[in-house]
């Protein structure tokens, strides 16, 4: 029992952080209503950037030099853009830099970062249905991340911060006659964590700001009549919350790594959905309760009698999760989600008539490809085709049915790991794996199917709670599971097999009627064998051909009505849970096929294959392409990491790393967001942007503060 | 049994406020029925509660012989319940007729493998009876065009034509010819009870009371919650109680004496619902 009560303590620290983050997504929710996703890498950022000024004395600011210096372009002598400044001289001060002027300067990345979301994304969009601005911010997240890649290179930094922070600074022994020993750093942590509370608080209490925040939160009206302009408020909060995203990122240095911030950022969400958006006390408690559950849960999970299965990172991860479906559940409709109810203008989604055509043509530029180029492009085009039949099934649920899921990767995962499990025969796959396939020794086919069938059986479960939440708070779900399918299924040793935490080798001989259709060429050492680029040809056409037949049929009308009403929609005779469920089904069946064929290209699979900002790059680059036609998940594919595009430019103009492409892939979602509604590239061929594309870029700017322009809109919110 | 909807003591409560209170109504099957009442009388809580939006905290709705209190709203409108709504509420990513074709066909389970491989089902009845709604609402010349490109009127005349769409046994209109300009409201009202013949029953709540008077077979009253006079067009119009709660403004009378002229007199609340 005592055991317990210290790892519930000892669940402080990672709560602290928690609550400090969601302090921070509640200041920028009040003050423009929107739920950052990204806000935990901004706070990876600060941290970055302090770490790298006390180790290096190196400022990195928020962007990489995209200006062009390969080939010809070399020729031009453009001048870089400024990323990196140096501002100590390590000579001066051996060793350290002095600790204030690094805090205000890593302070000042933040405030540039705040300027530059509110600026740059969440103003463009503050007019945006609920789709575009969520979208808004999980570009701001693959953009930060990416940034982090290409500036920090994203690995594990030693730390450098504040010694007192640390777990091992010396800890407190026998806290309260417990026995056991309890980082010092947890009650500092806290420290921090209520004072920020309660200073945020205070603000927002007492002084006229805050007051007039808190009118334009109930209505934005009541902020004008205090004299602010709503967009002034939203511009001040934004800075504020993301000062409160760089503070916490520097203070929990010493604790955790930076390129964790990003994902702590799901129990600051919990921490933020606790206190209900509003109530900065209730979101502190939420952290630590959360951070408390997550301790807690561990030590439970040390117990002998604890499931194998129930792997213990998992039970860490799941906590967030948790405590986030049951608030929503409980407070069901009653969170304020400003908005939430006009649905507003979503992207065109027009169903196609020239399917044949399209397929032929597609098809047969693929197949010309993989047979002129039987070397490096037959890799690449197939990575390409992989990533297109993955975005069919963001088109289904996103495009169509408007449901922002955020975790449809991870099934692809998972089913990729499931069928490993079902086709595996307990021998050693090939001579340099390291672990055997046990499993149930399915046909290679069999094994396909049975393992889509797990994966919809998944993707029907995280589509559960979608049937009372929505919106973005279907994206903060689904956005958490990510983490929670990682760890306790994917990464499960007991469910996968011994390779799963690691590397997992798929089966080195996967036949489809006694035939060889792995993507491993034996001749060439490569993965280009080209019956497997036929099969994922084929397997993708079919989907992509059903995918848009769906739109011309009765089943896409009925998604696109619950896109736009549920109301109506019900009116009309529409079960909306049914149609609902179907198009999570449909679309995780057809995520499940993706994970598969990617598991057959590459001679082994890992967790981290299926990580969520994977998944984000795709959801980005089928945004681009279109997420509402066939086209868009055609030209996405052609965009993504590892597809034609980057591998063309690498060809041309030597390497771009992975990183930069994300984060063009990622300031593209957002442009496109803000230009085109979210109907992409795709759609630039169609009438309605043919028509008069400028209409779009000046449909924006200034429509400000006019909220009721389209009375209908205005009172389908009021009627509920 | 020649009720198509009866409800009996049906009551909703919003925080205190009844918004119904206790609300006896009957429509025969093949009728015309009308429901006025000043704004915030509760005509479209009325609506609400009976089409499922709004929970009933007492009494009964019978639709066709059938208890529908525990029905979800879409339960009711398979089975012949069909609704408009004051706010339009249109699907404004799909065109005129695509809006009409969701609410005319039903989804088995199967239908989704039917539409993967593009086997559409196409059943005679519905696409005549969505013809026929596009032709009665003049809405042919833009089946293909978006509603959002149509005027405020037409935008109207679709979300009656979709419930017609849905074959109804009986059509709720909630104030359909509010905002309607004066050659669409003659669209309208020149059609409503044509819908008659085509095996439905009709419900009309609106404000435009030359029209209501002019189609409606019986006519409820309803203010502050309470139906405050039932009867026939002649016996409402004549009706003391009526006159003080609902037309005893100069203006109303004028516009109740005005009988066929189906001028669309806006309140100008149009659109504000609740
Ligand atoms: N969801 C709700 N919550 C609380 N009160 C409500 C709600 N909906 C309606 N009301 C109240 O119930 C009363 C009846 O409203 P209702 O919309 O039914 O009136 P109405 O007769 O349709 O008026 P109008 O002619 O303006 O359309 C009003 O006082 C309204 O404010
Ligand atoms: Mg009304």
């Amino acid at each position: 029992m005592n055991q317990f009560i210290i790892a519930l303590i000892a669940g402080v620290g990672t709560g602290s952080l928690y609550a400090m983050l969601g302090t921070g997504v509640v200041v920028a929710f009040r003050g423009s209503g929107v739920i950052n996703l990204g806000h935990g890498a901004v706070a990876g950022y600060s941290a970055y950037v302090f770490n790298e000024l006390r180790t290096s004395g190196d400022l990195w600011l928020p962007w990489f030099d995209i200006i062009p210096e390969w080939g010809f372009l070399k020729t031009l002598r453009l001048n870089n853009l400024p990323t990196r400044i140096h501002v100590f001289d390590f000579e001066m001060y051996i060793g350290k830099p002095p600790i204030v002027p690094t805090v205000l300067i890593s302070v000042g990345v933040s405030v540039l970062i705040g300027l530059m979301m509110h600026l740059l994304v969440f103003r463009p969009l503050r007019n945006a249905p609920i789709l575009g601005k969520v979208i808004g911010s999980v570009g701001v997240l693959l953009y930060l991340d990416s940034v982090i890649a290409v500036n920090f290179g994203g690995q594990n930094r030693s730390s450098s911060g504040f010694w007192v922070f640390s777990p091992f600074s010396d800890p407190v022994e026998n806290f309260l006659g417990l026995g056991g020993t309890i980082p010092r750093a947890n009650f500092y942590l806290l420290f921090a964590a209520v004072i920020m509370g309660a200073v945020v608080f205070l603000l927002y209490r007492y002084t006229k700001f805050g007051i007039a925040t808190r009118a334009a939160d109930e209505n934005e009206k009541g902020a004008s009549l205090l004299g602010y302009s709503p967009q002034m408020l939203a511009g001040v909060n934004w800075v504020f919350s993301a000062v409160l995203a760089g503070l916490a990122g520097i203070l929990f240095l010493h604790k955790t790594q930076p390129s964790l911030y990003a994902t702590f950022i799901v129990g600051g969400l919990g921490a933020a959905l606790f206190g209900r958006l509003t109530s900065i006390p209730m979101t502190v408690a939420g952290g630590l309760i959360i951070g408390m559950m997550s301790g807690g849960g561990v030590q439970l999970a040390n117990n002998d009698w604890w499931p194998n299965w129930l792997e213990i990172e998992g039970v860490r991860t799941f906590m967030p999760l948790l405590v986030i479906i049951l608030v929503l559940y409980f407070q069901g409709d009653k969170l304020p989600i400003r908005g939430t109810l006009s649905v507003g203008r979503q992207p065109h989604a027009p169903a196609s008539n020239n399917v044949a055509v399209g397929t032929i043509f597609a098809v047969g530029f693929a197949l010309l490809l993989s047979n002129v180029f039987v070397s490096k492009w037959e890799s690449v085009l197939t990575a390409a085709v992989v990533a297109t039949l993955f975005m069919f099934s963001l088109t289904v649920l996103v495009g169509y049915l408007g449901q922002i899921s955020l975790a449809n990767y991870s099934i692809a995962g998972f089913a990729a790991f499931m069928m490993v499990r079902f086709v595996g025969d307990g021998t050693l796959q090939r001579e340099a794996d390291y672990y055997i396939i046990n499993g149930l020794d399915m046909p290679t086919i069999l094994g396909f199917v049975c393992a889509v069938g797990a994966g919809t059986i998944l993707g029907l479960l995280i589509g559960l709670p979608a049937l009372r939440i929505r919106g973005v708070q279907l994206a903060v779900v689904t956005m958490s599971s990510v983490l929670a399918i990682e760890e306790l299924l994917t990464k499960s040793r007991s469910l996968m097999g011994d390779g799963a935490a690691a590397i997992q080798p798929t089966p080195s001989k996967p036949t489809w009627f006694g035939q060889y259709i792995g993507g491993y060429n034996k001749e060439t050492f490569r993965t280009d064998y080209w019956k497997y680029s036929v099969l994922l040809i084929l397997i993708t056409a079919l989907v992509g051909v059903a995918v848009v037949n769906l739109r011309r049929g009765n089943t896409g009308r009925r998604f696109l009505a619950i896109r736009a009403n549920e109301r109506a929609a019900a009116a009309a005779g529409i079960n909306v849970k049914n149609a609902k469920m179907l198009g999570f089904g449909i679309s995780s069946a057809i995520a499940s096929m993706a994970g598969i064929m990617l598991a057959y290209k590459i001679p082994a699979i890992q967790a981290e294959n299926f990580a969520i900002f994977s998944g984000l790059g795709l959801l980005a680059f089928v945004y681009l392409g279109g997420i509402t036609t066939g086209y868009g998940a055609v030209v996405g594919g052609l965009l993504v990491a590892g597809g034609m595009m980057p591998e063309f430019l690498n060809l041309h103009f030597g390497d771009v790393e992975k990183g930069m492409i994300n984060a063009v892939g990622a300031v593209g979602l957002i442009v496109n967001a803000i230009v085109t509604g979210g109907e992409g590239v795709a759609l630039l061929q169609s009438n309605a942007l043919g028509k008069e594309p400028l209409a779009l870029l000046r449909r924006n700017p200034d429509e400000d503060d006019a909220p009721a322009a389209d009375e209908d809109n205005a009172t389908e919110g009021a009627s509920v | 049994m020649s009720n198509i909807l009866e409800t009996s003591g049906l009551t909703v409560t919003f925080g205190g406020l009844n918004a119904c209170d206790k609300v006896d109504l009957e429509v025969p099957k093949g009728q015309f029925v009308g429901l006025i009442g000043p704004n915030g009388a509760g005509k479209t809580t009325f609506i609400d509660a009976i089409t499922g939006y709004v929970p009933t905290s007492a009494g009964s709705a019978v639709f066709d012989g059938e208890d529908i209190g525990e029905l979800k709203p879409h339960e009711r409108a398979q089975r012949g319940l069909v609704r408009t709504f004051q706010s339009l509420e249109l699907f404004e990513d799909l065109s005129v007729r695509d809006n009409l074709l969701v609410a005319g066909y039903e989804s088995r389970w199967y239908s989704f493998i039917l539409d993967m491989l593009y086997m559409p089902r196409k059943d005679q009845k519905v696409e005549e009876q969505i013809e026929w709604a596009l032709e009665i609402m003049g809405l042919h010349d833009v089946a293909d065009a978006m509603p959002s490109d149509l005027s405020h009127g037409r935008r109207k005349l679709v979300g009656v034509a979709r419930a017609l769409a849905a074959s109804p046994k009986l059509i709720l209109l909630d104030e359909p010819a509010a905002g309607l300009d004066t050659a669409e409201s003659q669209i309208l009202g020149g059609h409503l009870r044509e819908f008659l013949d085509h095996d439905m029953s009709v419900f009309l709540i609106d404000h435009d009371m030359g029209l209501v008077l002019s189609v409606c077979d019986y006519i409820y009253v309803l203010d502050f919650g309470k139906i405050i006079a039932q009867g026939t067009p002649q016996e409402v119009r004549e009706s003391e109680t009526v006159k003080k709660a609902y037309l005893g403004e100069e203006a109303g009378e004028i516009q109740a004496q005005a009988g066929e002229r189906m001028t669309s007199l806006q309140h100008d609340q149009g659109g504000q619902d609740g």
